[in-house]
């Protein structure tokens, strides 16, 4: 059985009683739904009257009473099942972590975890929605062809007429739409242009010449609009007039039979109603295609939750100077082999973009695992540690950190167990300068504090400050800092946060020629681990940091 | 209610579109109010008294009818089309211009491109309700015009529940309303709780905050089911109150149908009757729900979200000035008190909240006229602030700064020219890029091109005629595009905000000399220390202490300027190891 698949038995049995009580009221409510036009025929033709009309008033109970049930069953159970999905689902992203976005893209993920998992919840509620459609429509054709054949075949030839309609339709459509969409994207562009240069438009009060140029696309777009409009239009129409035309054609042949007396008024009544019933079958059909597109949900998120989450020990840290070593350690193309950061050493890691600089930082603090090899903080290897002892020990900052919480003080404090440290933290990555001059200080909301990427990067720093430990690992973190700050960060770091073992990726020279060591990286080897000063005789060594100053 | 109103805008401004949609309309109803009377008359009249071709032509009648009906559906769509298109223009201009004029600067360019999805879904909502109210009620009036002409008695049967559930309906809209809304906002919020989360899978992981991300995603996961949860119970009663306006027509024409008018009515005319309910009462009913309850939701819920996105909020400094702010012409502005100083600061202070601290406090400065200045100082020291506070972008909390004896923010935006560390460069000709602030000739804007060092990079585009494409140029050869066009411009006072900063020392050292030649005041954020070495005199700015001097004397008297000099100093010798 597809994985999928059994997602969806899963999704259905966890449900409860809902999926029965939803295929009960709508299975009850399609069979009421079904028998009121036969219901109501033998009413109006008049023999046994009170009995007909009784039955034909409860078959209106039974399919008002089974709609409201279906309708509010479907939402409870639906949104029931797809929160269950969805917390699973980012449950085992969790778990899995920055893996998971390198198996998957963003936009993947949240697709799966958003869109698929609400189509999964909706399952059980799409299945039952294809048999009370079904139901009615096959029905109805079966009573039209019990009242007289002939008014089937009627209904027959056209019905093939409405699909072939529709299937014109997206075709046609499908260019327009593209179009649309097309200058629709331009303007975005234009706009995020014209957003990108804000300040030199506002300082030159140029925003009116801005909003045209930005806006110039718009006759086009209107132009495509209304082409699309027209071709809604007229492929409404023609899907639109199909149903009263048959009922017309229904009507006729059924008044002729009525005139030879074949078959009697309440007969003719039923016969337009099962008509009308029976021409939804293309839209039971687009049921049948949710249906498919459940099941295929089901299989994307399926994908998602079989990832396998690293494997974690439940070692703790003994006392130690933070020493990190790499024994044998290769992935991904990097061969790094054996190195020894010395516990509270500074280490430099530079080389070209692509040398494998982050990939040797995300291996040092176990972001990612080896291919081969091990890394092993104080003598333990990482894989060995308990999650929180890993996390307590070893701390990252980034070139783009991604800032999480409710406000700036949450964001800081997002890698700590316990609250108050952040103050602190911002100082040492002197970050406290401009978040005290936020609005609300360091309760501003993370959404209500603009910042450069410069001073995104000083809170990014912060937080990995006040994580503590004895490891930190900054990989390109201190990029937007003028060197001046940079070293202030740095003497920060030596001085009031003492002696933490530093991994440091960077692009400048002035940083590598602080570092105790630099480790230099080309081609996903290592070149060099040397102090600059020895490596800065090799020209290829030098040309590393010449590309840092002119136009790039 | 604003967004309200902009709909009613809409609406009214467009009255020959609206005359159109309503007599299309009136064709388009036709068949809601034959349908009961031709059917009545082709059964009692026609096949049931054996006259078969009596029934054939009522049922002609009613096909023709329905023919008409398609086509004027056909021309409703396009009369609503031509009100949809427009609005959605006008929603567009609106956005966009919010965004640029009175929008927050900072936003993120991605949240703002946003609105183009806000729009799409505003118009197609705004079509789908003037669509539906407007079925509605011609529906209705058609098939109740039907109804009393198939026999009066019969009208006063139907039309007390089908108003009954039409009232119903309009009841449980407010509540239904904001249960829509909360379930959209819900599921907005999980929406980018998800993006934020997989977008910091990385971080979460190096925070070791699983668990504590966990519980937020559990939570705001939880918080949507139940808002889901309490829509579907709207929507249940919603569909009970369609039920009753439905279905209990049907039931009444069935009970008392034989009664009314002393038990003479054919059958056909219960058929025609009940041909009425299911097919015009009903659906027309359905459509109203359905479009107001949902479509209805949406066009209030985009619209207002486009009005928030648009109009500057409380939340941000007062102090963002936008051209609405403009009092008056720059020209009724005093006159300047001492024409040699082209910029003064006089005890300003600015902070960007009233509980945040400071950035310039109690400032005092004057640059004269044709005074090259540079502004020094560590990340965050409030330089690009100042640099705002001069261009007028910005307005201090107390203190006044005036350009040219103008105050800043009323000054005529050609007497000065800021460019920001974030050049702009926009798709068009490489002409209209490098002409943005002046209408120099071509042999003027490429000899300031060879001045500035941007003449290679032209050449190599293409020459002036060139199409640009922004995301195809370097952050430095952006900075050139930017600096030819402040070197064009007519303005005295020249602000360059780190606009050099993406350029290497030496194509720094020759852009910042062509301004110098060039004339006029030039203010330089500096970006090296080598800038500040070229200017006449130096501000360094501390946190809130600012202090002035040339280079020497900075060196000399404060320890700051002398680590910053000292610093660069080391990095590069060191960079002279080679």
């Amino acid at each position: 059985m597809r994985s999928g698949d059994r997602l969806v038995l899963d999704a259905v049995r966890r449900s409860g009683p809902w999926p029965l009580v939803l295929a009960f009221t709508g299975i009850a409510g399609a069979a009421a739904e079904l028998a009121l036009p036969y219901l109501i025929g033998r009413t109006i033709d008049g023999q046994d009257r009170t009995t007909w009309l009784t039955a034909a008033v409860g078959a209106v109970a039974v399919i008002m009473i089974c709609e409201c049930l279906t309708v509010w069953t479907r939402g409870v159970s639906g949104a029931a099942a797809a929160a269950r999905m969805r917390g699973a689902l980012m449950r085992r992203v969790l778990g899995v972590g920055p893996g998971m976005t390198r198996r998957f893209g963003q936009g993947d993920l949240v697709t799966r975890a958003g869109l698929n998992a609400e189509e999964l919840g909706g399952a059980p509620d799409a299945a039952v929605s294809v048999i009370t459609l079904l139901v009615p429509t096959v029905g109805g054709l079966v009573a039209l062809t019990l009242i007289d054949p002939r008014l089937t075949l009627t209904l027959a030839a056209g019905l093939v007429a409405i699909m072939f309609v529709l299937r014109a339709f997206m075709r046609a459509s499908g260019e327009i739409a593209a179009a649309y969409q097309e200058t629709q994207g331009e303007i975005a562009t234009r706009l995020v242009d014209a957003l990108a240069g804000a300040r030199t438009i506002a300082a030159a009060r140029t925003e009116e010449r801005e909003v045209r140029r930005v806006l110039t696309p718009l006759p086009t777009l209107r132009t495509h609009g209304l082409a699309l409009w027209r071709a809604t239009a007229g492929a409404g129409v023609r899907a639109g007039i199909m149903v009263p035309v048959l009922e017309v054609a229904v009507l006729a042949v059924g008044g002729y039979l009525l005139a030879t007396r074949q078959i009697t008024v309440g007969d003719l009544y039923a016969a337009a109603r099962y008509a009308v019933l029976g021409a939804a079958l293309s839209g039971a059909l687009g049921f049948v295609a949710r249906l498919a597109r459940a099941r295929s949900a089901a299989d994307r998120v399926a994908e998602v939750l079989d990832e396998r989450e690293p494997e974690t020990g439940a070692a703790t840290l003994p006392a130690g100077d933070g020493t990190v070593e790499f024994r044998a350690v290769s992935a991904g193309g990097l061969e790094i082999g054996d190195l020894v950061l010395p516990g509270g050493s500074v280490t430099a890691v530079v080389g070209r973009s692509g040398a494998g600089k982050s990939s040797l930082a995300a291996l040092a603090g176990r972001l990612t695992d080896p291919d081969h090899g091990t890394v092993s903080l104080d003598g333990v290897d990482l894989r060995e540690l308990s999650p929180s002892a890993l996390r307590q020990a070893v701390a990252y900052a980034f070139e783009r950190p991604v800032l999480l919480g409710e406000s700036v003080e949450e964001a800081i404090e997002f890698g700590r167990a316990s609250a108050g440290a952040a103050e602190g933290a911002a100082r040492a990555a002197r970050a406290d300068g401009f978040l005290s001059r936020l609005p609300q200080g360091f309760l501003t909301p993370l959404e209500r504090a603009p910042m450069s990427g410069g001073e995104r990067q000083r809170v990014g720093l912060a937080r990995a400050f006040a994580q503590g430990g004895r490891f930190l690992v900054l990989d390109d973190a201190t990029s937007g800092l003028d060197t001046l700050t940079e070293q202030q960060v740095g003497e920060a770091l030596t001085g009031e946060l003492g002696g933490r073992t530093r991994l440091v990726v960077t692009h400048r020279a002035a940083t590598a020629a602080r570092a105790d060591r630099v480790i230099w990286l080309e081609g996903g080897r290592v070149r060099g681990h040397a102090p600059h000063a020895s490596l800065w005789k090799d020209p290829g060594y030098r040309a590393v940091f010449e590309h840092a100053g002119v136009p790039s | 209610m604003k967004a309200g109103r902009v709909v009613w805008t809409a609406l009214r401004a467009r009255p020959k579109a609206l005359a159109r949609i309503a007599a299309w309309s009136v064709v388009e109803v036709a068949p809601a109010f034959l349908i009961g009377l031709a059917i009545a008359r082709a059964i009692d009249d026609g096949f049931a008294a054996g006259r078969v071709d009596v029934g054939l032509a009522w049922l002609a009648a009613l096909g023709t009818a329905w023919l008409l009906a398609a086509f004027a559906a056909r021309q409703v769509i396009l009369a609503v089309a031509a009100v949809a298109e427009p609005f959605r223009d006008d929603l567009l201009t609106l956005a966009v211009r919010g965004a640029l004029c009175e929008g927050p600067q900072d936003a993120p360019a991605s949240a703002v491109a946003r609105i183009n999805l806000q729009v799409e879904l505003a118009r197609d909502a705004f079509a789908a309700v003037v669509t539906v109210v407007r079925g509605f009620a011609f529906t209705a009036a058609g098939a109740v015009l039907g109804l009393v002409a198939l026999h009066p008695a019969l009208a006063v049967l139907v039309l007390p529940p089908f108003v009954l559930g039409a009232v119903l309906f309009t009841i449980s809209l407010p509540v239904l309303y904001h249960r829509q809304r909360a379930y959209l906002e819900a599921d907005e919020r999980t929406a980018q709780t998800l993006v934020s989360v997989t977008g910091g899978l990385r971080d979460v992981t190096a925070c070791g905050a699983e668990e504590r991300v966990q519980a937020m995603v559990g939570r705001r996961i939880a918080a949507q089911a139940r808002s889901a949860g309490r829509l579907a119970g709207m929507t249940a009663l919603r569909t009970a109150a369609l039920g009753v306006g439905a279905w209990a027509p049907v039931v009444l024409i069935l009970v008392g149908g034989p009664w009314v008018a002393g038990g003479t009515l054919g059958a056909g005319v219960i058929v025609g009757a009940l041909a009425y309910v299911t097919q015009s009462l009903a659906p027309a009913l359905g459509g109203l729900v359905e479009g107001v309850g949902v479509s209805g939701v949406r066009l209030f819920a985009s619209l207002d979200r486009i009005l928030h996105t648009t109009s500057p909020s409380s939340e941000h400094p007062a102090s963002l000035e936008g051209p609405a702010a403009l009092e008056g012409p720059a020209g009724e502005a005093r006159p300047a008190a001492d024409d040699s100083v082209a910029l003064a600061f006089t005890g300003v202070s600015f902070s960007y909240g009233e509980h945040a601290d400071p950035v310039v406090q109690d400032l005092d400065l004057e640059v004269r006229d044709g005074e090259h200045l540079a502004i020094v100082g560590p990340s965050g020291a409030g330089k690009s602030t100042l640099a705002a506070l001069a261009a007028g972008l910005l307005r201090p909390g107390a203190g006044t700064v005036t350009v040219a004896g103008v105050p800043a923010h009323l000054a005529d935006p050609a007497t000065r020219v800021l460019i920001p560390q974030e050049a702009y460069a926009f798709r068009g000709s490489l002409h209209e890029n490098l002409a943005y602030l002046s209408d120099a000739p071509p042999e003027r804007i490429l000899a300031a091109a060879r001045e500035v060092g941007a003449d290679e990079l032209i050449e190599r585009l293409g020459g002036l005629d060139a199409d640009l494409d922004p995301g195809g140029l370097s952050a430095g050869e952006r900075q050139l595009i930017a600096l030819v066009r402040a070197h064009l411009a007519e303005a005295g006072l020249v602000i360059l905000d780190e606009a050099t900063c993406h350029l290497d020392p030496a194509a720094e050292a020759r852009a910042e000399q062509a301004f110098v030649r060039r004339g006029g005041t030039l203010i330089v954020v500096a970006h090296r220390l080598t800038s500040a070495r070229r200017a006449a005199r130096v501000l360094l700015l501390d946190g809130s202490r600012a202090s002035m001097g040339t280079h020497e004397e900075l060196v000399a008297a404060a320890p700051l300027y002398a680590d910053l000099v000292g610093h660069w100093e080391s990095t590069r010798e060191e960079a002279q190891l080679s």
